[in-house]
């Protein structure tokens, strides 16, 4: 398997390369868009509270929303998108090939990736961090004294890299068991097949609150890298990054401006020019873009608000369990870092 | 010879001598008998061989007892989450309502559920289809079993799919009805009468006596009202579109696994012939595709079939990705088929070839008759082998973005009602594979018995 997976990565990358000098010719995604009546949106084999099939068929999740406002944003029905899932190793050329118009699927925003793989990051909609998960019983209370342990990572993701990374610069030794089933790499930890489990903190917090005795396993308090999640277009059609991007901040900044999709009709009355602007009262921010004036009040009625959006899909009272209050991903009027380009 | 002797002693007038009467057999020691004796022979013959047995015994029980107990005795049958089956049991039983609320997903993937008796029903046809050729009474076999083969999927094609049909379609989707209409009623004449479907129509309307060139244009002429027939119900047909986007669990499995073999075993005989050619140039080619594809792993072949393919075709060309993937497999397995078959054709005696052509017979004839079906035969496990490669090997398409029964599996822990819930269904697909799988070994086996009948003393 490494094998094959090596030989497929560097594929993806000359796919990647043939890609950046094709995208001269992939002009007008909205326009494509519309004529095959659908938004292709690349997600991933199935994520909790990301990207997941549940037991009727349908797709759900924060990234998943991402796909359903872009939708409702274009067509005002947020169903009119076919979902494309397909593994971490080949999303770039996926996206690069012209089969998706948009990734959305926890991809970390990283220099590389925006500048060197013809793609352009539209946005962040969670913020995340590596970290790690022991058994209590271990009595390991810092990634510190990890030096020596087998520790359990998803392959072909930027957590592979981290991990090494954290390790070189800590002068420390570890055994990596790979793996790119998150399921099998959970067994694998909770067999003692590896000492620590690591992943990005969301991930690994949903895990944990998934497992038979939650309070047996703890997450140490180390963060060891920085995983902006967001959207990712092809480089090349500038007004397609717009309307994804500036339906992110829109969802953003309808939660600030307390629009969600259960007022959103009353909310187009409001006197405050700033929620004019948004739902297109005032002003043509989405005809810039092409899109029809009231494109986020589409957005906000079928999908909701990011808070709304958060709260379904991995809010405490999802089984997925990720406390928002103080954690970067709440608004930066309460402490977190979600900021939102003003809409104006 | 006792005939002889006893005549010559009577021609010789000496009396006969006494003859010998031989005493019945004792009786077996009833140690050696039923089930008893047979277990004292065979597991504890010796004292190594008692140690080995009461060893292999216990194995299987520990291994039994664990599993039985994980997947029944403390198994959870009712539970609306996850974690309702956590606090019941922990991990020591198995969650299987995630499972069963599954099912339907990872048999047909996301196929539309009000649509899902069209697979079904392209199921039921192929079985039906099927059934003839273990009729005893049936002797057109060979036809039937190549109509299967080859128009099956054209009348399947459309089940699955559905949506806007045009002329050329329905005159293809009408081809496979036709067919199997003419399996079926082909199958009840030779079941009643045993005269064929055509010859029974001239049988009945009494042209029996005409000429031969009358009979065949009677027989004829009913073969094109059944295609008609066929036409006329295509065109009452209207199923609504299923992307095959939405197509997955075992169906796809099925669906890309069954083109895959079916097409594989014709096209490998074609290349393994081609490459035994004396032509240089067929015999080249049909080398270099081969090499090519059996030098590379399938995973790279369908890498470059989804990934690369579309970046050489002009901005808005789209293939279907399910296309793609089953042409990927096609080729893929006719190479590998092609080598089997070539060993096969190898292991001929070079005798065979001669007496074929002593007979006069030419090089489609002998290699149709004789060379080929002995090949076949004798190639059986190994072809059997690479079908059920082929049938795993389908899971690779996960990798593309297709959700074939493993990702579905997979895709059962991620739902975040049963967050977590995975050696569950994986438990259930590992079932799966293994009556598919050892179903397919154990009828090779059976159809090698039947066809070496001949060898055996």
């Amino acid at each position: 398997m490494p094998n094959l997976r090596k030989t497929a990565a560097l594929l993806a990358f000359a796919a990647a390369t043939i890609g950046l000098s094709m995208e001269a010719s992939a002009q007008a995604t909205l326009a494509q868009i519309k004529a095959r009546g659908a938004l292709n949106c690349q997600v991933g084999p199935s994520t909790a509270g990301f990207y997941s099939l549940g037991a009727d068929g349908s797709w759900s999740g924060m990234d998943v929303d991402i796909c359903r406002g872009l939708a409702a944003a274009i067509f005002d029905d947020p169903k009119k998108v076919q979902y494309q899932s397909v593994t971490s190793a080949v999303r770039f050329t996926a996206l690069a090939n012209g089969e998706s118009d948009v990734l959305s699927r926890t991809t970390t925003w990283t220099a590389v990736r925006d500048t060197q793989l013809g793609l352009e990051f539209a946005g962040v909609n969670f913020y995340d961090g590596q970290g790690f998960m022991v058994p209590k019983a271990s009595n390991i209370k810092s990634a510190k004294e990890l030096n020596g342990a087998t520790v359990c990572v998803l392959t072909g993701t930027t957590t592979e890299l981290n991990l090494a990374d954290y390790f070189r610069a800590n002068n420390m030794t570890f055994k990596p068991v790979t793996n790119e089933n998150i399921n099998v790499l959970v067994e694998t930890y909770l067999s003692g097949g590896c000492d620590a489990y690591t992943n990005d903190k969301s991930s690994l917090a949903s895990r944990r609150s998934s497992l038979a005795k939650p309070d047996e396993h703890i997450l140490l308090p180390e963060t060891i890298s920085k995983e902006p999640l967001g959207p990712v277009v092809r480089h090349g059609d500038a007004n397609w990054g717009d309307i994804v991007r500036w339906t992110l901040f829109g969802m953003i900044e309808a939660e600030e401006l307390g629009v969600t999709s259960a007022n959103v009709a009353e909310m187009a009355k409001s006197a405050n020019p700033n929620i004019r602007r948004l739902l297109g009262v005032e002003g043509n921010i989405g005809e810039g873009m092409g899109l029809p004036k009231d494109f986020m009040a589409r957005v906000l009625k079928h999908v909701g608000n990011y808070g709304e959006s958060y709260e379904r899909n991995v809010g405490v009272k999802t089984p997925v369990n990720i406390p928002r209050d103080g954690s970067l991903n709440a608004l930066w009027t309460k402490g977190g870092i979600l900021y939102p380009m003003p809409f104006r | 010879m006792a005939n002889t002797s006893s005549s010559m002693a009577a021609s010789s007038g000496l009396p006969p001598a006494e003859i010998f009467k031989p005493k019945p057999a004792r009786a077996a020691p009833a140690s050696t008998l039923g089930i008893q004796g047979w277990i004292r022979q065979n597991m504890f013959s010796s004292i190594p061989s008692a140690v080995v047995t009461l060893l292999g015994l216990w194995i299987v029980y520990a291994f039994l007892d664990a599993i039985l107990t994980w997947a029944v005795g403390n198994a959870v049958w009712e539970a609306s989450n996850r974690r309702e089956c956590l606090d019941q049991v922990g991990r020591s039983g198995a969650c299987w309502p995630g499972v069963v609320a599954w099912i339907p997903n990872l048999i047909y993937g996301l196929y539309p559920k009000d649509q899902v008796w069209r697979i079904n029903l392209a199921a039921l046809v192929l079985l039906v289809w099927a059934v003839p050729l273990w009729l005893p009474r049936v002797r057109s076999k060979v036809q039937i079993g190549l109509s299967l083969v080859l128009l099956f999927p054209l009348l399947a094609s459309y089940l699955f799919l559905g949506g806007e049909k045009g002329a050329i379609w329905s005159a293809l989707i009408a081809l496979g009805l036709a067919a199997f209409l003419w399996a079926l009623l082909t199958t009840a004449t030779e079941m009643t009468t045993g005269l064929s479907f055509t010859r029974f129509v001239v049988g009945a309307l009494g042209a029996t006596g005409r000429s031969e060139e009358a009979s065949r244009r009677i027989g004829f002429a009913a073969l094109l009202l059944v295609y008609a027939v066929a036409l006329v119900a295509v065109h009452a047909m209207a199923l609504s579109l299923v992307q095959t986007r939405l197509w997955g669990g075992l169906f796809l499995t099925t669906v890309i696994s069954g083109i895959g073999i079916a097409f594989s075993l014709p096209a490998g005989i074609v290349l393994a012939l081609a490459r035994r050619s004396r032509m240089p140039l067929i015999s080249l080619l049909a080398t270099a595709f081969i090499e090519l594809f059996r030098s590379v792993p399938l995973i790279t072949i369908l890498f470059m079939f989804n990934t690369m393919l579309p970046l050489f075709l002009p901005v808005g060309v789209e293939v279907n990705q399910l296309l793609r993937a089953i042409v990927a497999v096609c080729l893929f397995a006719a190479a590998y088929m092609a080598e089997v078959v070539r060993g096969g054709l190898q292991a001929i005696p070079r005798g065979q070839y001669e007496a074929a052509s002593a007979m006069g017979l030419g090089f489609w004839q002998a290699t149709g008759l004789v060379i080929m079906p002995q090949a076949l035969k004798i190639m059986i496990p190994t072809i059997v082998g690479n079908f059920i490669g082929l049938f795993k090997d389908t899971t690779l398409v996960s990798i593309i973005g297709l959700f074939d029964l493993l990702s579905m599996a997979r895709a059962v822990g991620e739902d975040t009602r049963w967050l977590g819930l995975f050696l569950e269904p994986f438990f259930f697909v590992t079932m799966i594979y293994f009556i598919a799988c050892f179903g397919m070994s154990q009828y090779s086996l059976n159809l090698e018995q039947r066809l070496s009948a001949g060898e055996r003393r």
